[in-house]
């Protein structure tokens, strides 16, 4: 709101000290949200180095198993039991906030998962299919936290960026305007009062002439 | 006399056959060339130690170490089948029983790949028709309509029936692990009653075969103690009929509080010295399953040679050919998927 498009009057003037107050204590509660958002980003990120390599390693783990798996029993044997399967992963999917933003929770549920409700044969199943079997649950369930705090690391980027943005706006465009929309109405205001005295001088003097 | 049909079965012809074989299977030294070799030089390889027509057929059809999976499997096929047709009266009733655990991994690769939704084309490329039941056979469960039917199907062919209380309990859980242990202690309690203990290699077959339940049933067990299971939950999946691990021993070993706990049970068993450094809860299974599938196989070397009329030679030549083949398996898919050759190396029975 640039100065000049200001009405200069005693009510707006105190609509505008309104809002400059309003827009400090704003600027001020922004930049504590954006330092706070910055402190936890840290947090997230530090557990999101933490999945990722747990992610790799899980994935190196599932793989060179399942890589023994079909060299011993052949991927004739491996392809079969996977058809059989019946379990499902079960993903919940929520959502938590972290200083008013919300962000996913999302558990991966193997729980019920056992080798008596898988769905293939407990006897003929080989060790090395279904140590393969277990890696690729594990693997599953730390993508699954791995997405989930991957996920919450970007949103708390977009936040932190857009909260910037904000305490930005607000320090050097919103309270600069307002301040100088403010000294503009009180300098009108001023001017307007001499003007009056200068007037009501001028009257009085016309009236003692006459 | 060779050929000939008797009730007593043709053990000369058939033993004949199959040393002939036997003399044709792998050294072990060519394992160790394998291991050195690439995917094309092992196909190359391979077809030039007896596996030259599968692997001449299957080219159009798959390609690296898919060919040499499926050509392979084919051949073991061929070889078992080749035999049980070659063999006659009692000799062909054990050898048969023995196939039967190729019929019941095929009638479960029929019922998964049904349940998955594949296509009869989809579930026939993973048939290995190394059974009693030749691929004709085999089709004709594929088109039965319903699972029911196949399993009807695969009765009348066995000249059995699947209980009522199997087929119920499939029914109400939908779940395909119900037919499948079914089915493998049926195949112990079909070989076993095929096998007439009245002599001496017949004694030491049906005791080779009681070993191998003892070695299933200490895979099941350690399987389930693993994930935590124990008690009536672990004794329902074993098989009866094993040598050392009779009901008593198998409900103390259901009932150990971990793996390592089971040692004390176990040390009274033939084969504790090749599990024993195993035995860890930290451990993974494998290094135990690796060391009993040896010990099964060492075992069958160790009386091959002792009763050269009889089914021993036989069932030693099919047990060989099977390991071969899962050898070469085992080498091939670990080049393939990039696995150290030390790792490829522990996992071969040699």
């Amino acid at each position: 709101m640039p100065a000049q498009d200001v009405t200069p009057t005693r009510s707006v003037l105190l609509e505008v000290k309104k809002k400059i107050k309003l827009s400090k204590s704003g600027h001020k509660i922004m930049k504590m949200k954006r330092d706070g958002l910055i402190i936890e980003f840290f947090e997230v990120m530090e557990k999101a180095k933490a999945m990722r390599s747990s992610v790799v390693s899980d994935y190196e783990q599932a793989m060179e198993k399942i890589a023994i798996a079909i060299a011993v029993e052949g991927e004739i044997a491996v392809k079969s039991a996977a058809y059989a399967l019946k379990n499902e992963p079960k993903v919940n999917v929520g959502s938590k906030s972290i200083m008013g933003m919300m962000v996913p929770k999302v558990d991966a549920d193997m729980s019920k998962c056992t080798i008596l409700n898988k769905g293939y044969g407990v006897i003929s199943t080989s060790v090395y299919i279904e140590e393969a079997s277990k890696a690729f649950e594990k693997l599953l369930v730390t993508l699954v936290r791995a997405a989930e705090v991957e996920t919450t690391m970007k949103r708390l980027l977009d936040e932190i960026e857009r909260t910037k943005r904000r305490v930005n706006a607000l320090e050097f465009k919103v309270i600069p305007e307002l301040e100088d929309a403010e000294h503009f109405i009180k300098f009108r205001l001023e001017e307007m009062d001499r003007e009056n005295t200068i007037r009501l001088k001028f009257l009085k003097g016309k009236g003692e002439a006459a | 006399m060779f050929g000939r049909k008797g009730k007593k079965g043709n053990y000369a012809y058939t033993v004949a056959r199959v040393k002939a074989k036997k003399a044709g299977l792998l050294k072990e030294d060519a394992y160790s060339k394998m291991l050195m070799m690439s995917l094309p030089e092992i196909s190359r390889f391979i077809s030039e130690s007896g596996y030259q027509k599968e692997i001449t057929e299957l080219t159009g059809k798959y390609d690296g170490v898919d060919l040499i999976e499926h050509a392979t499997y084919t051949n073991m096929a061929r070889l078992f089948r080749g035999i049980l047709e070659a063999s006659q009266g009692e000799l062909r009733d054990m050898i048969a029983a023995d196939l039967g655990r190729w019929d019941a991994w095929n009638l479960k690769v029929i019922l998964r790949g049904r349940s998955f939704g594949l296509s009869a084309d989809g579930i026939k490329e993973d048939l290995v028709p190394a059974g009693e039941l030749d691929m004709a056979h085999l089709e004709k469960l594929m088109g039965c309509e319903t699972d029911e039917d196949v399993l009807t199907m695969f009765g009348k062919m066995q000249k059995t029936s699947i209980p009522q209380d199997v087929l119920s309990r499939y029914k109400a859980e939908g779940n395909l692990s119900v037919i499948e242990d079914y089915l493998d202690k049926y195949f112990y309690e079909k070989l076993l009653l095929s096998i007439d203990p009245s002599s001496r290699p017949k004694r030491l077959y049906q005791d080779f075969i009681r070993n191998e339940i003892d070695i299933t049933n200490l895979e099941t067990i350690l399987k389930l103690k693993k994930e935590g299971i124990s008690g009536e939950d672990v004794l329902q999946y074993v098989i009866p009929g094993g040598k050392q691990i009779d009901r008593k021993l198998a409900t103390q070993l259901a009932n150990a509080e971990s793996v390592s706990a089971m040692a004390n049970d176990l040390a009274q068993l033939d084969f504790f010295e090749e599990i024993k450094p195993a035995l860890d809860d930290t451990n993974s299974l494998r290094d135990i399953v690796a060391a009993l599938t040896k010990y099964h196989i060492k075992q069958a070397k160790t009386f091959s040679h002792l009763y050269p009329l009889s089914v021993i030679p036989v069932v030693d030549y099919m047990i060989h050919k099977e390991n071969e083949v899962n050898n070469i398996r085992i080498i091939a898919r670990g080049l393939d998927s990039g696995l150290d050759r030390e790792v490829i190396r522990g996992l071969l029975v040699v």
